[in-house]
């Protein structure tokens, strides 16, 4: 083979490997760091980095291991949202079950929110469904810490907050927490879901805290959609755009603290 | 070690879940005990014709709220069906008004046509009748004496046809109007 051929393959290889590792860091672009509470519990978080002044915390209570979540954290990291998904079912040794969600301790959670306010970025919070009692749960907590303060707000998608089971004809009877935090809120709820008959009652109690409440319906979206098996067309294209959805978001929670 | 403590952890995690698996309660119907006013119902059928709960009176009266994406909607709608006939059959006043939650004719149609429900569909698209009986969930559902009066609720499928609601239904019929 004559000098020149030998070169251009040598580059092309270079070339190719240049790539090969480029693309691995950005799929890998996460990582785990390991947070201890002071009763010495181990708590791993899911990091997907970001250059942004916004970072979000999501209590998927398993870092972020479903397939939208990651794809949704990764996007926002993209765009400069900082995400950290803290692992509180393992970091516990609980079950991947409901009634789990009361037995995690709001100090490992306020315990990350410290850690996450060391970056010097705005800290948001972010749960779906049942999980939304404990984001309510850790920022009276955490208000209850720091008297006069507020983190940047909450994110609440399709909270499920009801203490008992609806009954026909009664008004809803929610968790203890409702109504109990000043944090500015974002209640997002499907349109094809019969929870959303229920927002404008949701919103004026979690009002009653002093927070700011904004609440949207998505169209054509049931309740749990990107957790769904049966997705339809709507739904994975909301799913798709998911990050843009937090970060508008995020931008109205942005607006109540002006 | 770090890996068997991480082993020991997921290990315990399953077989948590595992054990913790819940099983379904059967809804049931609630008795009223303390006074629930019957809020107003007039709304166009699915066909286009108006239906006033009130003109109902002297039948016992079944008023559902649901929607075409509520799967044990869907589910009991059958066991709806069996219970008209079975009343029918033993001549006794009743009824079932079921109310969708604000879809478009379209979307019940296409819903109607598949699952064929023998009873009145009210269509209340704007949600204002859902606001009015305090409706935050589906199916809820309200039995109403020959009075107009709201006897029982329930929220949740069940199967309608079952001895124990034909029976609370009979008994209700029977009373005094």
């Amino acid at each position: 083979m004559s000098q020149p051929s030998q070169h251009i393959i040598s580059r092309l290889i270079i070339l190719s490997l240049s790539l090969l590792f480029f693309n691995s860091n950005v799929m890998a672009s996460d990582e785990i760091k390991t947070f201890e509470t002071s009763d010495s519990t181990e708590i791993d978080v899911r990091i997907f980095s970001a250059k942004g002044d916004k970072l979000l915390i999501g209590f998927a209570c398993d870092q972020g291991a479903s397939k939208a979540e990651e794809k949704t954290s990764q996007a926002l990291a993209k765009d400069g949202v900082e995400v950290w998904m803290p692992d509180m079912l393992s970091a516990y040794m609980l079950p991947k079950v409901r009634s789990s969600l009361k037995d995690i301790p709001t100090n490992g959670l306020i315990k990350i929110i410290k850690e996450a306010q060391k970056t010097n970025k705005k800290v948001y919070l972010v749960a779906s469904g049942p999980d939304t009692e404990l984001i309510l749960r850790v920022a009276q907590n955490w208000e209850d810490l720091h008297k006069g303060k507020t983190l940047g707000g909450a994110i609440l998608m399709f909270p499920r907050l009801n203490k008992t089971k609806p009954e026909p004809g009664q008004p809803p009877n929610y968790q203890d927490v409702v109504g109990k935090t000043k944090l500015p809120l974002m209640v997002l709820e499907g349109e094809r879901t019969p929870n959303r008959w229920g927002i404008q009652h949701l919103t004026q109690s979690l009002k009653q805290g002093g927070s700011t409440v904004y609440a949207k319906l998505i169209p054509d979206v049931r309740g749990y959609f990107f957790k769904r098996n049966d997705p339809n067309v709507p739904e994975d294209l909301v799913t798709s755009q998911m990050s843009g959805l937090i970060k508008a978001s995020l931008f109205f929670l942005g607006k109540a603290h002006q | 070690m770090k890996v068997s403590v991480t082993i020991k952890k997921v290990l315990f995690t399953t077989l948590l879940s595992i054990f913790s698996l819940s099983t379904l309660h059967a809804a049931e119907l609630k008795k009223v005990e303390s006074e629930l006013i019957t809020p107003a119902l007039k709304l166009e059928t699915l066909d286009g014709k108006s239906l006033d709960l009130k003109d109902e009176m002297g039948k016992v009266v079944l008023v559902q709220f649901w929607a075409t994406y509520c799967t044990p909607c869907r589910v009991e709608m059958p066991s709806m069906n069996k219970l008209i006939k079975k009343l029918e059959a033993d001549k006794v006043p009743f009824k079932i008004i079921a109310v969708n939650m604000g879809e478009t004719k379209a979307e019940v149609e296409k819903f109607v046509d598949v699952v064929k429900p023998e009873f009145t569909i009210l269509m209340d698209s704007k949600g204002e009748n859902v606001q009015a009986w305090n409706v935050f969930a589906a199916p809820s559902n309200f039995i109403i004496d020959t009075k107009g009066k709201i006897r029982y609720t329930l929220y949740g499928g069940v199967e309608w046809d079952s001895d124990e609601i034909t029976k609370v239904i009979k008994d209700l019929a029977k009373e005094k109007s």
